[in-house]
């Protein structure tokens, strides 16, 4: 397997993401969402008190972007992860491309790589785009005033954007590890309902774990936990467990979905 | 120095399930030929496409094209080697254009690839049509730009898997004047066709498959030479005498023809005894021809779906043909 070769196989499955119109239009959600969210937040009275730093919304800019982050880990994330991560492989199979694609001068090894690069690339970037978008939306719309933090510290409006920018960057291992979840569903039932779908069942499953009362032990092994660690950044002084826990985890995840993916792919038939 | 063949297989074997698709498969296709594959529906023909593209993991056997080996699960696809298998598919949502110009960035090379794609949408006919979007494409659009994807690997070794089946007659007609024009070049082509014409039209080597394995390899012409049950026409002095003289004497088929003479079904040296002992029964033999046959009722006795009223003898049905077992 050649690094050229993942690349080149990378590059055709990015132009492949842009022209496909849902691909246009999730990312273009994730910069009007955040808008949309702190224009509707200026213009009502009421604020979402029951969310975390919901009733700063309107006192801080910077209470924006941790609303959206909160909201997105429920809800968004996990789409984010499949609607790239659970297509990539099965697309191939919708279309009944795999013949066109695998009689050219690439391995197995360099398609799955550059399609799993690929599906990553689109994730991290959908969560970039949404961060900046949110954080703009903030500091645009409400201000660049202090934020007042869960220990009921007033930060600076420095220190609120360095533990906002935080906040967002500890989300994607476990936005890795559904998309690496994504992949192997993709690749085991080759149907993209499936590859869209079960990954964001499989997150809300593991929410509802996470709500009930299971075992103290396995919630930090439900990847869905990491997507709550920022809160430690949030507290004075600041702790850091759930984070180094939750990556853990999803890199646990990513790799063992990723390497029975891999095994696989390897291993697959093509047309029969 | 001598050059290895296009495609060397020997032994391959697949088997889905229980369902043994291929057999101990050996073939063998050389640069400069068209190298026909027949075969009824299910026999393996496409399977062992797959096989020797390295789509389809083998259980047994070894496969180089080229001269490199092939494996599915580390290397490559050698360059130059191309394929047009089943029906073509392609990305809906893009032109036929930008899907030949992902395949050729899916290849590296650089340099040239816009020459490339646009010089193979010329060649098979669509350059015209290369900026809609392929979902708008017919059966045969579909089957002219998966061709347009193989020749943009400039192919030295190109497998036809039934690539006139979606086309018109005249689109048919290019395709085999392009299939002939790569192997004049020097290239190999495999083809597999269900059109006994086309393959007898095109293909100096035949490899017939039925059930998974090889029931002939060879030219067409020691196809035919290798007929189970030859057929010959003969007309004699007295036919009545020469229809009791085969009943009696030899075991043969002997089906009259309207307006005189009949057909004779048998090996040729029971034709010969046959003859010898019109002689000493004192019927002349006036006329006596080898009928050409067509490959495809050849095809079907090989195949072992010949017609039961046909000449074939049923053990040759059976058994594999070869040329040690065949009377020529």
């Amino acid at each position: 397997m050649s690094i050229r070769g993942s690349v080149a196989v990378a590059g055709v499955e990015w132009s492949k993401l842009f022209a496909q119109l849902k691909v246009r239009l999730a990312l273009g959600a994730c910069v009007a969402g955040p808008f949309a969210f702190a224009a509707a937040m200026r213009l009502q009275s009421s604020l979402p008190t029951d969310t975390l730093f919901g009733r700063w919304v309107t006192d801080s800019g910077f209470a924006v972007p941790l609303v959206v982050l909160g909201f997105a880990a429920l809800w968004v994330f996990p789409v984010f992860a499949s609607i790239v991560g659970g297509d990539v492989f099965s697309a191939e199979d919708r279309y009944g491309t795999w013949s066109a694609v695998l009689t050219r001068s690439r391995s197995r090894a360099e398609v799955f790589a550059g399609k799993v690069v690929t599906a990553l690339a689109f994730s991290a970037t959908a969560v970039a785009v949404m961060a900046v978008s949110s954080i703009a939306a903030g500091a645009l719309i409400i201000g660049r005033q202090p934020l007042i933090n869960l220990s009921g510290v007033l930060l600076r409006p420095e220190q609120a954007a360095v533990s906002v920018v935080l906040a967002w960057v500890s989300v994607l291992a476990p936005v890795f590890g559904f998309t690496a979840l994504a992949v192997l569903i993709s690749i085991v039932t080759r149907s993209s309902v499936a590859g869209d779908g079960l990954p964001v069942l499989a997150a809300l499953t593991m929410q509802l774990l996470a709500f009930v009362d299971s075992p103290a032990i396995t919630r930090p092994l439900l990847m869905t936990s990491a997507f709550d660690a920022w809160h430690g950044f949030m507290t004075e002084p600041p702790y850091f467990k759930p984070l180094l826990y939750g990556t853990t985890v999803s890199f646990l995840y990513a790799v063992g979905c990723l390497a029975v993916a891999y095994r696989l792919m390897l291993r697959r038939d093509v047309g029969r | 120095m001598v050059t290895r063949p296009a495609v060397e297989a020997s032994g391959v074997s697949k088997r889905f399930g229980i369902r043994e698709a291929l057999r101990d498969v050996n073939f063998i296709a050389r640069r400069g030929e068209l190298h026909g594959l027949l075969g009824p529906n299910g026999a393996g023909k496409t399977t062992l496409m797959r096989v020797l593209l390295g789509l389809v993991r083998r259980d047994a056997g070894c496969v180089s094209l080229l001269g490199r080996n092939v494996d599915p699960g580390s290397a490559p696809l050698p360059d130059r080697v191309a394929a047009l298998i089943d029906t073509p598919a392609f990305y809906p949502y893009l032109s036929g254009r930008a899907n030949l110009e992902l395949l050729a960035r899916l290849d590296g090379e650089s340099g040239g690839r816009a020459i490339r794609v646009d010089r193979a949408l010329v060649q098979t006919g669509l350059a015209v049509q290369a900026d809609d979007a392929v979902a708008g494409y017919s059966a045969g659009m579909r089957q002219r730009l998966g061709l347009a994807a193989a020749l943009i690997r400039t192919p030295q070794l190109l497998f036809l898997d039934e690539p006139t089946s979606a086309l018109d007659p005249a689109g048919a007609r290019d395709v085999r004047a392009l299939a002939r024009r790569l192997a004049d070049e020097g290239a190999a082509v495999v083809l597999s066709s269900h059109d006994m014409s086309e393959v007898e039209e095109l293909c100096t080597m035949l490899t017939v498959i039925n059930g998974g394995r090889v029931v002939f390899s060879g030219t067409v012409g020691e196809l035919r030479m290798l007929a189970p049950a030859a057929v010959h026409t003969l007309r004699t002095s007295d036919d009545c005498t020469a229809l009791r003289v085969a009943a009696e004497r030899y075991a043969m088929k002997v089906t009259p023809i309207a307006g005189g003479g009949f057909e004779v079904s048998a090996a040729i040296e029971d034709l010969d005894a046959y003859v010898i002992g019109l002689g000493r029964a004192g019927v002349a033999v006036r006329h006596l021809e080898r009928r050409t046959r067509s490959l495809e009722s050849l095809f079907l006795e090989l195949t072992g779906h010949a017609d039961p009223e046909s000449a074939m003898p049923a053990a040759a049905a059976d058994e594999p043909l070869h040329e040690s077992s065949v009377a020529s």
